[in-house]
């Protein structure tokens, strides 16, 4: 097993959108998207800390977003209650997608990107067809007893954290819901590479692993403070390390075995806090989102020293 | 050479024609004088002189030409809202100008404008609100709530006075003792008498005292209470200007229906009847109003040709001075506000009036007024705060010491002794008290009435103003007293709270050095130093006033002690949170699986087979179903439904479970064959049933439940007893019924079991009649051919299955068969009819019946031969052979449309033609088609009529 390397501010980016309220990669990490509470989402360059490009045609925050596996199309969660499904290139929304009767708190692409699923503040997971015009969502799930924070999903299943303290799996090849109660609100939802476990940051402070075959307990990370913020977490692209936000502006970077606390990375010394991360498909970078800003953290001195 | 010196020449000559030249100047046209504004634009357009430049030379164009309005995406500023454009803002400079149409100018504010003004004004308001793109409300027009009600708003002298005390009825001036009231009102009654028989210049009115002598001995005592004057129209002494005799005034000069012959002071001229009207019509004169056409720009108005001959029409000398006189006046009138005219009376040279305001006044627009639900001014707040503060601890009259009771009452420096002796008392209230008595007692009908005052609130009495303005005197007294003491007797506290009270200052600044904190130890320090008047309430009450004026007025220091935190303690207080363990709470997982279909397209999308091949059971068939998703769909989200207040296994089906779910799902066979389509549609009627066992079931009902499962061709009885014309089934029965009552009461066994035959004949005979007739004698003659399957043919007697009785019979069946068992002699009161009469009402039918066929006698004979053949006319004639079949048809709705009639007879027409026949008789056969879906349509209102009952 390689040593774990601690890691080190690469940039930061004022996403001047107001309030980052989350950060995302791209589906190969080259860009990202800051999701602005000034409506707007802004694509960059991760590594120079370059503005792409801005869009912005939401009526509200901006919750969430996601690009799709060919990188040309984004899909935006907002609280207006509509997901749009932008063109990348143009900056044009080309779908706005209504059904949500709440604010869209999380979207995500299936693997192929044909089909977008979102969750909202109104207990719903819905599934939209990207290919076709339709704007009616395919299916729409109302198993959940509160708001959906994160939807995930893989190659046969959709994964729906809520508030409710549930990790609701959609099984499409078998047909079945798994409902795994957890009994703390569950914030945030990242699966592991393997998708074997996914990791549930909840609302105690706490960063859950679970089993997705037995619905077990795998693991506890605790250190990092939650307070009542919706903090994110994540898992590196090695399958080693657990990432967290804090609410006392820092971030923790957990062992994934032992649970114990790696690094606590201290963002920044004004405080803030950070609740948003994206951890890099490929490479051990992270984003961070706090406050205004955006964090580029890796372990990749060079670049550091390249920067410097 | 004489005659010429003689000759007086006025005016320069003109210059001498010369012979050849023909005079070149002609006067310009009427028609061809332009009037120009000051740019050297035409003013006035159009056919008439009257109209007006509108945009660039009455076009829409500019200099420039035309150019449409291009497009502009307002997306970009739509957050911005649109600067409302205000017609003045497509006005022409010379719109706004004195004689446009919007003509600017000063004008006075609604709150000093006087009356007919004001109206005016909120006339105009209103015709604007009539607009109808202007009334924003919802209903349409004139705001019916401004039309009722009415704002009161009185004029600002009006106001200024009542906030001085005056009120309504009331006469100005300062209050006068009954006295002087007594003597003002004689004086004024004198004076009005004057007035009424000498005019203005009356005689000066002499000083009359007899009246005063028996007023004085009545009361000398009350010469406190005072009165407000009466209210008079005072006299105004006009200087004598002219020297005319004494009140002659001479031929006036103004004509006599012109407004200032009325407003002038002389009282007894003429009473002018027109003196509005005529000042409107001033009005419009004076503020040109835009109108079109009226008086031509170049030409003079025309004289008040109904005004009558006076001598202003006359002119005095020769010059002719009229006109310059008038334009004179027009142009001052330009820049006099409407309503108002110049002063002509030579300016007197007014001396200034100084006036010396009191110290504490305070300049005030009384026109920003604040709105009654906005947060008060501080200064107010805090005036009323005091005031308040005064009052809810009661302690007015123990805020007094005896010392300034004396000031108060006006008492000389007593010594310290007799005034310690005086029982304490409260001057004012005694006082106050028998003055309010003694008012009480004098005057009739005195109401105590609140005072506006300055701050246009009212104050309960005039009693509290009066007592709280003696304090404040006495507090400034005090503190100007306190000002030369020497300061810093106790430098610690800044703050004087009983400033105006220097002993329980000096008792509080002790109490605050002395920093005691027990309540005993307070009463017993500050018992020490208490005057012995001071009573026991007294004593708690300001030990309590202490202990609060020390919390309240602390050193600077202790009040931000209190206000803020040191960071460090914040720190710490957090690391304790922080510390303090999260109470360890043992997570136990959950895992439930419940079956979950995904749609196809999504299994598709996520190039999966569709679980089960597609065949799953489909929970949320009825989300499904719906086209679009509404809002209201989440009104019922899973929290909502019922199942999530049970058990989890009711939600969603479980694997396990639902395998033998599904062996049960078929339920207990079905009371008839049945697809199995139908099982899945209906379960809840199914259930239905099963869940109101107990309700008794009308035969009706029954025939519903039986059929419920039978094919549409077998539930034709059903839908006969439903829909069917109850009318002759019911005559029928009521016949039976009246037959059995008309047994019974004869004492005849009641025989129910009567055969067809039988009933037949006890049938009414006659034949059927109108739409019956239709009805039935087809089926007669064809009962033998066609058995049953009519739909809504009349049901035989043996075939009844259901009767419908109305309510009303049956209960009147009920009570005769009640009254038949009781004796006649156990009744008392009237007989009831046991049945209506038969025999009157067969008579009657029979002649119908009989008017009927005579008619139609008399129709086939009047008929020339041709007509017989014509059997479409008559439905009981019909048994044609083309026709029979639809005839059937039609005649087994009982219920058809008199639509469907006419159709039929226009069907019907080209036939008659093909025959034909003359426009005479197609003119008769419309007639009677007519009669006939008249007919046809009474039989429907009946039908209608009761399938009501019926349902019932």
């Amino acid at each position: 097993m390689p040593e774990f390397e601690n890691f080190n501010v690469k940039t930061t980016i004022d996403c001047k959108q107001g309030a980052v309220r989350a950060v995302r990669y791209n589906v190969d990490g080259t860009y990202c998207l800051s999701c602005g509470s000034d409506k707007k989402i802004k694509l960059w360059n991760p590594a120079s800390g370059l503005l792409l490009k801005t869009y912005g045609g939401h009526a509200d925050e901006v919750t969430d977003a996601a690009g799709s596996c060919d990188s040309s199309y984004i899909v935006s969660a907002s609280l207006d209650k509509s997901i749009i499904y932008w063109d990348v290139s143009t900056g044009a929304p080309v779908r706005r997608l209504r059904s949500h009767a709440g604010g869209v708190r999380c979207v995500c692409f299936n693997e192929d990107s044909s089909i977008a699923i979102s969750g909202g503040r109104d207990n719903a997971v819905m599934c939209w067809d990207i290919r076709t015009r339709r704007l009616d969502p395919v299916q729409v799930m109302k198993e959940a007893r509160d708001c959906i924070t994160t939807v995930a999903t893989n190659e046969n299943r959709i994964y729906a954290a809520s508030l409710d303290g549930c990790v609701r799996t959609y099984d499409i090849r078998v047909g079945e819901l798994t409902c795994d109660k957890i009994g703390e609100p569950i914030t945030y939802l990242a699966q592991t590479r393997d998708e074997q476990c996914l990791v549930a940051g909840c609302q105690d402070s706490v960063v859950r692993l679970l089993d997705c075959e037995t619905g077990g307990l795998l693991s506890e990370y605790r250190g990092h403070r939650g307070d009542d913020y919706h903090i994110e977490c994540g898992i590196l692209s090695n399958d080693a390390q657990i990432v967290t936000g804090s609410s006392d502006g820092d971030a923790f970077v957990y062992d994934l075995l032992d649970g114990k606390v790696l690094q606590r990375i201290r963002i920044s010394d004004n405080g803030g806090v950070v609740h948003s991360l994206a951890t890099h498909p490929k490479r051990q970078e992270m984003l961070f989102a706090r406050r205004r800003d955006m964090y580029v953290f890796s372990t990749d001195l060079q670049i550091e020293e390249e920067q410097l | 050479m004489d005659e010429e010196e003689h000759l007086h020449r006025f005016g320069t000559p003109l210059p001498a024609l010369q012979k050849d030249v023909v005079p070149a100047k002609k006067p310009v046209a009427i028609e061809d004088q332009i009037v120009k504004d000051e740019n050297g634009k035409r003013r006035f357009h159009g056919a008439f002189t009257g109209g007006f430049s509108a945009g660039f030379w009455n076009t829409v164009g500019s200099l420039e030409g035309w150019t449409p309005q291009t497009f502009k995406s307002s997306r970009g500023e739509r957050a911005s809202s649109k600067a409302q454009l205000k017609p003045e803002d497509f006005m022409d400079q010379e719109d706004l100008g004195e004689f446009g149409i919007a003509p600017q100018g000063i004008r006075t504010r609604d709150e000093f404008a006087n009356e007919d003004e004001q109206k005016q004004r909120s006339d105009q308001r209103r015709r604007k609100l009539m607009q109808p793109e202007l009334g924003v409300g919802a209903i349409p027009g004139l705001p019916v709530l401004e039309q009722l009600l009415r704002p009161v708003r009185d004029k600002v002298a009006v106001r200024i006075l009542k906030s001085m005390g005056w009120k309504p009825g009331q006469g100005v001036g300062p209050r006068q003792t009954r006295k002087e009231k007594r003597q003002a009102t004689a004086r004024n009654s004198k004076e009005q008498y004057l007035m009424e028989h000498y005019g203005a210049e009356g005689l000066p009115s002499n000083k009359e005292n007899k009246g005063e002598e028996d007023s004085n001995n009545e009361d000398e005592d009350d010469e406190d209470i005072t009165f407000a004057p009466d209210d008079y129209e005072p006299i105004f002494y006009t200087p004598k200007e002219n020297r005319f005799g004494m009140s002659y005034s001479g031929l006036n000069r103004d004509p006599i229906l012109s407004k200032s012959s009325s407003s002038s002071a002389k009282p007894m001229q003429h009473i002018n009847l027109f003196g509005e009207m005529e000042a409107q019509a001033n009005k419009k004169q004076l503020s040109i109003r835009g109108q079109a056409f009226g008086v031509g720009a170049f030409e003079e108005e025309d004289e008040d040709i109904y005004a009558r001959d006076d001598m202003t029409r006359y002119d005095f000398s020769l010059a002719d001075k009229k006109p310059k006189q008038k334009k004179q006046q027009h142009v001052q009138q330009r820049h006099v506000i409407d309503g108002f005219s110049e002063d002509n009376s030579p300016a007197v040279l007014q001396r200034p009036y100084a006036i010396d305001l009191p110290r504490d006044f305070q300049p005030r627009n009384w026109l920003q007024r604040r709105s009654r639900f906005a947060p008060m001014d501080k200064e107010r707040a805090q005036k009323l705060e005091t005031a308040s503060e005064y009052k809810r601890s009661g302690l007015g009259r123990h805020d007094l010491n005896p010392d300034q009771r004396a000031q108060i009452l006006g008492e000389q420096q007593q010594e310290e002794k007799t005034a310690e002796e005086q029982p304490k008392r409260n001057p004012f209230k005694d006082h106050s008290k028998s003055l309010m008595e003694r008012i009480n007692a004098r005057t009739e009908g005195f109401t105590k009435g609140g005072v506006i005052t300055e701050n246009g609130e009212e104050q309960q009495t005039e009693l509290a103003k009066e007592v709280k303005e003696a304090n404040a005197a006495i507090q400034e007294r005090a503190a100007l007293k306190t000002k030369d003491l020497p300061s810093a007797m106790n430098s610690s506290s800044a703050f004087k709270p009983f400033i105006a009270d220097e002993a329980k200052q000096l008792r509080y600044e002790k109490f605050v050095s002395s920093k005691l904190t027990d309540d005993k130890e307070i009463t017993e320090f500050l018992a020490r130093m208490q005057p012995v008047t001071l009573s026991l309430w007294d004593r708690e009450m300001e030990k309590k006033e202490f202990i609060q004026a020390a919390k309240i007025y602390r050193p600077l220091v202790g009040l931000m002690n209190d206000r803020f935190v040191s960071e460090a303690n914040v720190q710490a207080e957090k690391v304790e949170q922080q510390e303090k363990p999260p109470e360890e709470r043992k997570i136990v997982m959950e895992r439930t699986k419940t079956m979950w279909k995904p749609t196809a397209l999504l299994c598709k999308r996520y190039n999966i087979a569709e679980p089960f091949g597609g065949a799953m059971l489909e929970p949320e068939k009825e989300l499904k179903a719906k086209a679009k998703i509404s809002v209201f769909d989440y009104l019922e989200t899973s929290v909502n439904t019922k199942a999530n207040f049970e058990t989890p296994s009711i939600f969603p089906k479980h694997i396990e479970k639902s395998i033998p779910e599904k062996v049960e799902t078929p339920p207990s066979p079905p009371p008839a064959p049945q697809p199995e389509a139908e099982i899945q549609d209906k379960p809840n009627t199914k259930e239905e049933p099963s869940k109101h066992t107990f309700v008794p079931k009308t035969p009706l009902e029954q025939a519903v439940d039986e059929s419920r499962n039978k094919p549409i061709s077998e539930k034709v009885d059903l839908f006969k007893s439903i829909f069917e014309d109850s009318d002759e089934e019911e005559t029928e029965l009521s016949e039976q019924d009246k037959l059995a009552i008309l047994q019974e009461s004869f004492g005849l066994p009641v025989t129910s079991t009567t055969s067809a035959a039988a009933q037949n004949v006890l049938r009414n005979t006659s034949p059927p009649r109108g739409i019956f007739a239709s009805l039935f004698s087809p089926k007669i003659k064809d009962a033998a051919k066609e058995p049953a399957p009519t739909k809504f043919g009349p049901i035989e007697g043996s075939k009844l299955k259901i009767a419908y009785k109305p309510r009303k019979e049956r209960l009147r069946n009920d009570r005769e068969l009640a009254m038949a068992e009781v004796a006649p002699e156990d009744i008392y009161g009237p007989k009831l009819p046991t049945a209506p009469p038969q025999k009157p009402a067969a008579p009657e039918i029979q002649a119908e019946a009989n008017i009927d066929d005579r008619l139609q006698q008399l129709w086939q004979q009047h008929a020339p031969k041709k007509r017989k053949a014509e059997k479409w006319v008559e439905k009981k004639c019909i048994s044609g052979s083309e026709d029979s079949d639809a005839s059937s048809s039609n005649e087994s709705s009982s219920s058809d449309s008199s639509d469907d009639n006419d159709k039929r007879s226009k069907l019907s027409k080209p036939k008659k033609s093909h025959k034909g026949s003359s426009s005479k008789k197609s003119k008769k056969s419309k007639l009677k088609s007519k009669k006939k879906s008249k007919k046809s349509e009474e039989s429907k209102h009946k039908a209608k009529k009761k399938k009501k009952k019926s349902k019932h």
